[in-house]
């Protein structure tokens, strides 16, 4: 045979929720506020707490969101919520961005290693502050301890920064055509 | 290969509209046509494409490898000296390319000739790797063609292991210019590829792109980016304010760079003078060896698209000639190979690799000479 022995498409049509239907893995997860909470709870040790925290705390400078004014950061994460980033811009502003209100890593399993889940910071956003929220924006849950989370929120989250400038690709096909229907071919 | 009127299915504009194939008529105009298809033998099918495709491949490498160590060809191809380097690396490095083209002029009978490589920014790749292969699976099933036939058309299979196989890490950025229905349409389907891959996608129009501090590319919520799959040409974007970034970035491209020297109709001369005489290729030649070339030849700028720029010409006339924007790089000359015509309808033959694999094939129909992005996609099917 020499053709595809099937295919589905899900985003581009109406059988999308079944697709994601079946693709919601989840991944156990460990998420407290702090260290303290972290070193109180069963199978966790003091030690192991405050490694983790420092890792999230190193994630937490590359992938919170950043913003050029305080004020901007205040609006989606409220006030006293948001602190200056080591970063600066490129004529040496400052950048904020918001801080971190808790951790989540792998789960500690039997033989002492983690469940496979990036270690990283967890936010609050001011408009839903009782839900922990990935560097990436993404609900992770409401509570804290060891729990399962979905699987889409484990990995680690992309770095952040501040855009200086965009529209600098697409002026050659906004020159070329306006009757092209395609920029490929 | 034969063409054979069939009737169309009933409801396909419906399951079009459902399965976002929203290109199929454009300006009025039909562009998915399934009131007839081509019909091929596997022979045909196995030894004059899909084996000729994967030998041209490999002759491609080599061309790479020539052009890359000789800068008078880099010239000649006109690629920006700030790249030439980048674009080496990226071919030393052995950066993994996603999906070409070649588009071929063949008539069941003679050897394919290798046209041109759309190798960069190839589209119609819905339609071929997807709604085509429903077709045939719907058309058997409604008795509209025989229950026995086959296509040559795993590239739907094949880009998933392609995405599997380039093992990104983190999330891949999907870029499409802004007002193109159909550039968009080919970015969703490859997302949706690359989705069941399991690589995490974000859709982001080229124009959207931005810049930090540090010379790193960013989406619109200032996530730096760091895989980017871009249908946008890398010759436009060199020359493009960011361009100077790129090599910098950080930035995974698909495709990598060096496809820009496959995607240059410069390439054609190139493959000439190292397998002159080979079956499937045209005498091709730089504007300064024209001379060489006797009889009726095509005019094509070194960047163009869609037929765009190119002109035919035979004793002295011009038998038909595409407007267009480009040509301002250069031209080649190919020697005249008309494509077959069936029943007025000039076929072009688009043979799809992915991660240089043959991987099926997608025909396209024009009512002149040279296929224009105004053309129709005609679907095939396999039977003795």
């Amino acid at each position: 045979m020499k053709r595809s022995k099937s295919l589905k498409l899900a985003l581009m049509g109406a059988t999308i929720l079944t697709m994601s239907a079946c693709d919601n893995t989840e991944d156990t997860a460990a998420i407290f506020k702090d260290v303290d909470e972290c070193a109180q709870f069963e199978g966790e040790n003091l030690d192991q707490c405050r490694q983790g925290w420092e890792q999230a705390a190193e994630e937490h400078v590359r992938t919170a969101p950043k913003y050029t004014s305080i004020a901007e950061c205040q609006a989606d994460f409220g006030e006293e919520q948001c602190e200056q980033a080591p970063q600066q811009t490129s004529s040496g502003g400052s950048v904020f961005m918001p801080m971190m209100m808790g951790y989540m890593m792998g789960s500690m399993l039997a033989n002492g290693t983690r469940s496979n889940v990036a270690t990283q910071p967890l936010y609050r956003s001011k408009d839903d502050p009782k839900t922990f929220r990935t560097g990436d924006n993404q609900k992770v849950s409401t509570k804290t301890g060891v729990q399962p989370v979905p699987s889409t929120v484990t990995k680690a989250p992309s770095t952040k920064t501040s855009t200086v400038r965009r529209g600098g690709f697409g002026t050659t096909a906004a020159r070329t055509s306006t009757s092209s229907r395609s920029y490929g071919g | 290969m034969i063409r054979i009127s069939i009737q169309e299915r009933e409801n396909w504009q419906e399951l079009a509209k459902e399965v976002g194939f929203q290109f199929h008529t454009i300006d009025g105009e039909k562009y998915w046509d399934e009131s007839a298809c081509y019909r091929f033998t596997l022979e045909q099918i196995e030894q004059d494409i899909e084996d000729p495709t994967a030998e041209l491949e490999q002759m491609c490498f080599q061309a790479v490898d020539r052009v890359i160590n000789d800068e008078s060809l880099m010239e000649k191809l006109a690629i920006p000296q700030p790249y030439w380097d980048y674009v080496r690396s990226s071919w030393q490095n052995r950066e993994r390319n996603l999906y070409g083209r070649m588009d071929f002029s063949y008539d069941g009978k003679s050897p394919a000739k290798l046209l041109e490589y759309n190798a960069d920014t190839p589209t119609s790749l819905y339609e071929s790797a997807a709604f085509q292969w429903v077709w045939m699976e719907q058309a058997m099933e409604q008795g509209l063609i025989p229950p026995d036939c086959d296509q040559f058309n795993s590239i739907h299979e094949q880009l998933i292991s392609a995405f599997r196989a380039m093992e990104i890490d983190g999330t891949l950025h999907m870029a499409a210019c802004q007002g193109s229905l159909e550039d968009e349409g080919t970015v969703l389907y490859l997302e949706e590829c690359a989705t069941q891959a399991h690589v995490k996608t974000h859709f982001i129009h080229m124009e959207e792109i931005g810049i930090d501090a540090d010379g790193r590319l960013t989406d619109l919520q200032d996530n730096v980016i760091t895989n980017l799959f871009k249908l946008y040409p890398w010759e436009w974007m060199m020359r493009e304010e960011f361009g100077e970034a790129m090599p910098t970035s950080g930035v995974t491209f698909i495709e990598p760079a060096w496809k820009t020297i496959l995607s240059n109709k410069g390439i054609l001369p190139v493959l000439w003078e190292m397998f002159e005489g080979h079956p499937n290729l045209l005498p091709s030649y730089f504007m300064e060896d024209a001379h060489k070339l006797t009889g009726g030849f095509a005019k094509k700028p070194i960047y163009s698209r869609e037929g765009a720029g190119v002109s035919l010409h035979e004793n002295g006339q011009t038998l038909e000639e595409v407007k267009g924007p480009y040509g301002e790089e250069g031209h080649i000359v190919q020697a005249l190979h008309p494509l077959p015509v069936f029943e007025g309808n000039h076929a072009v033959i688009g043979s799809w690799l992915v991660a240089s694999q043959p991987s099926g094939i997608g025909i396209r129909e024009d009512n002149s000479a040279i296929t224009k992005d105004t053309s129709r996609f005609v679907p095939h099917v396999i039977r003795e």
